[in-house]
């Protein structure tokens, strides 16, 4: 029960800037998901908030506490880590007791509530086994089970899931999204999925190099990314990001291609930004262009065709049932109201 | 010259080195137990006595039960006041720790003096007269300034002990340093995080993990210490009295100072009945599959 405060958080080693100026307010009972490339310093962020880590500069702030002189025991926080953190010498069972036994949990209620927290990972049959003996997935549960088994009053996940594999991560998944609005516990998470950040995430943060480049709902974050980095990051597939120009109210490939009207004033150098959702195939001459497939990818639930003309690619998605041949010839047309355009030297966003 | 016949003959010097200076004098120590053995006495090493040796050592010697008593008490102290100290130095200056620095190094020196120098060296700064401990207490603490340190039976032997500890610490820091380094940082600040207190982690956490290497530094200290001869040689020579007469001091003493050979190899051997389990035990945790 309790706002996580950044203020101005910076992390440097020697002259290697790991966390930079950053500046965040988690509400109360609040999923915020950090999202962002390996090596941009989410963990070294966590670290920071559970107290692992003396930040450089800045404060954190935990309800209306500053717990920059707290140490981690003190903070309340608890907290799944990357590579697990596991006590080899303990089972399961007094793994995910634990944090309950140290802070004088009285005995009887150890019990129900390890069995509680262990079955909502689905470990039970584990329980006696020690962590030498479990596969990583199991492992990273057992680190998943001994966060959730007490009410902190921040939980901090450091990839809980990325181990799991493809059908227990989605298990998990709505059982982490329920836990969260049972508990009601402020929640910082780190992924690199974007399924997960998406579908777990009251507001994503999105980082780069130390930075945050946006911070935002999911739908805003894809639906109005703030800088081609978002743009580009966000989405499978990524976003098309096309290199030309703006002239006359028509956006111009860099290949000369007049590929479709923009409103925006006239410009040399411009990058166009469209999904492959807001790409509409249709049968030739039907379209903003006739282009060549390059490839055809069915993938179940859609189709993904990879289009090119000149030296530019594109990826659309077509219909579930549309079925194509490499080199075939087909139309697209670009959604105009779904068009994002970026100024490619400082990669910020052009609005009309 | 055939290959194999050659290679016999290349190791013939070095399994001739080994017998004459290991193998041979084990079994002759063992055989000289069973014999009368007394260097003045002409024809007594062919002499045999059976058990005789080993039961006089049990029933009429007050000095041998005295020297397992003066052995025992070392043993405990030495290993664990060491132990003890040599953790407390490890986790201050392990990785993390609060003192790290080129210090380390420096500690190595106290283990390259060899135990007769250790020995010397304390004997001078307990000098009653120029002794630099002497001085030093004579300062701090005045009551102290007159106290003759190796010449009170409880103080010497706490002397020998101290000595000891002072040889040995700096070793087996460094041998806990490495234990600790490799217990992950990851367990101990996922315990912090939990919630556990400084002592607690080392307690829960950092110890359990440490627990081989542990084991392995007490059994080895333990048989070095029991060994002990060098030191306690140089410095109190057994005295005084015999308040400071280990086993081995006790079995030279009575083989080399009175010529019963006979006797000192049969206490020798009983010695060796603790040294086998403590090697026992030692085989079992440096050699252990997981
Ligand atoms: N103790 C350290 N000393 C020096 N540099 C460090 C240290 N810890 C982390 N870094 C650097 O800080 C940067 C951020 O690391 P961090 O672990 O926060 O990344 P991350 O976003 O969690 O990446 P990943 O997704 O791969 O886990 C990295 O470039 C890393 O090399
Ligand atoms: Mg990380």
């Amino acid at each position: 029960m309790a706002e996580v405060t950044l203020k101005n958080l910076t992390k440097r080693w020697g002259d290697f800037v790991a966390v930079d100026g950053q500046s965040l307010e988690i509400s109360d009972k609040e999923f915020l998901v950090l999202l962002g490339p390996s090596g941009c310093g989410k963990t070294t962020t966590m670290r920071m908030i559970a107290g692992l880590e003396e930040p450089t500069e800045g404060e954190i702030w935990i309800g209306d506490r500053m717990v920059n002189d707290d140490l981690p025991k003190d903070r309340d926080v608890a907290m799944v880590f990357q590579n697990y953190g596991l006590y080899p010498h303990m089972t399961t069972f007094d793994n995910i007791a634990y944090p309950l036994r140290v802070r004088g949990t009285p005995g009887s209620e150890i019990e129900p509530r390890v069995r509680k927290a262990a079955e909502q990972v689905e470990l039970t049959q584990f329980l006696d086994r020690r962590p030498k003996a479990l596969s990583g997935g199991q492992r990273q549960r057992v680190a998943l089970a001994r966060a959730i088994v007490r009410t902190p009053k921040v939980f901090l996940m450091d990839e809980p899931l990325s181990n799991l594999d493809a059908k227990l991560r989605v298990t998990m998944r709505a059982e982490l999204k329920h836990l969260s609005r049972e508990l009601k516990v402020t929640t910082v998470y780190v992924t690199h999925d974007q399924i997960e950040a998406m579908t777990l995430a009251d507001r994503v943060a999105v980082m780069k190099d130390g930075v945050i480049q946006q911070l935002g709902s999911p739908d805003e974050i894809y639906n109005d990314p703030a800088n081609l980095f978002v743009a580009g990051f966000i989405g499978s597939p990524a976003m098309n990001l096309i290199n030309g120009s703006i002239q006359g109210g028509h956006f111009v490939t860099t290949g000369g291609t007049n590929l479709v009207p923009v409103r925006a004033e006239d410009r040399k150098e411009v990058v166009l930004g469209v999904r492959a959702d807001d790409i509409r195939v249709s049968e030739i001459g039907q379209g903003n262009i006739d282009v060549p497939i390059y490839a055809f990818e069915n993938t179940g639930e859609a189709t993904l065709l990879t289009v090119q003309w000149g030296s530019q690619r594109v990826i659309a998605k077509g219909d579930r049932y549309l079925r194509k041949e490499q080199d075939d010839m087909i139309g697209i047309s670009l959604n105009p109201e779904h068009l994002y355009l970026f100024d490619p030297g400082s990669g910020s966003r052009i609005r009309a | 010259m055939r290959d194999s016949t050659l290679k016999y003959l290349l190791v013939l010097p070095a399994i001739v080195v080994v017998f004459a200076t290991a193998i041979w004098p084990l079994f002759e120590s063992l055989r000289l137990s069973f014999t009368v053995g007394r260097l003045s006495r002409p024809g007594s090493l062919e002499q045999y006595l059976g058990f005789e040796n080993y039961l006089w050592a049990f029933l009429y010697e007050p000095a041998f039960w005295n020297s397992v008593w003066v052995t025992t008490i070392y043993t405990i102290l030495t290993v664990g006041l060491t132990t003890v100290l040599a953790l407390g130095l490890a986790l201050l200056l392990a990785p993390g720790g609060r003192f790290r620095s080129g210090v380390q190094t420096l500690l190595i020196l106290p283990f390259a003096m060899s135990p007769a120098l250790i020995g010397v060296s304390f004997r001078f700064m307990f000098n009653p007269e120029f002794g630099l401990f002497d001085a030093v207490f004579g300062v701090l603490i005045p009551p102290l300034a007159d106290v003759s340190w190796l010449v009170d039976p409880v103080l010497a032997f706490a002397v020998c002990v101290m000595a000891d500890v002072w040889g040995w610490i700096p070793f087996l820091t460094l041998v806990l340093i490495g234990g600790l380094a490799s217990v992950p940082q990851d367990t101990i600040e996922a315990a912090q995080v939990d919630g556990a207190s400084g002592w607690r982690v080392f307690r829960d956490v950092t110890l359990p993990q440490l627990a081989p290497v542990l084991a392995v530094v007490i059994i080895l200290k333990s048989i070095f210490s029991l060994k002990t001869f060098d030191q306690i040689f140089m410095l109190t020579n057994g005295g005084p009295g015999t308040a400071t007469q280990t086993l081995s001091h006790y079995i030279y003493f009575n083989g080399m100072k009175y010529g019963q050979i006979g006797y000192a190899a049969s206490v020798a051997w009983l010695m060796v009945i603790p040294m086998i389990f403590l090697t026992y035990a030692y085989a079992k945790f440096v050699f252990r599959r997981e």
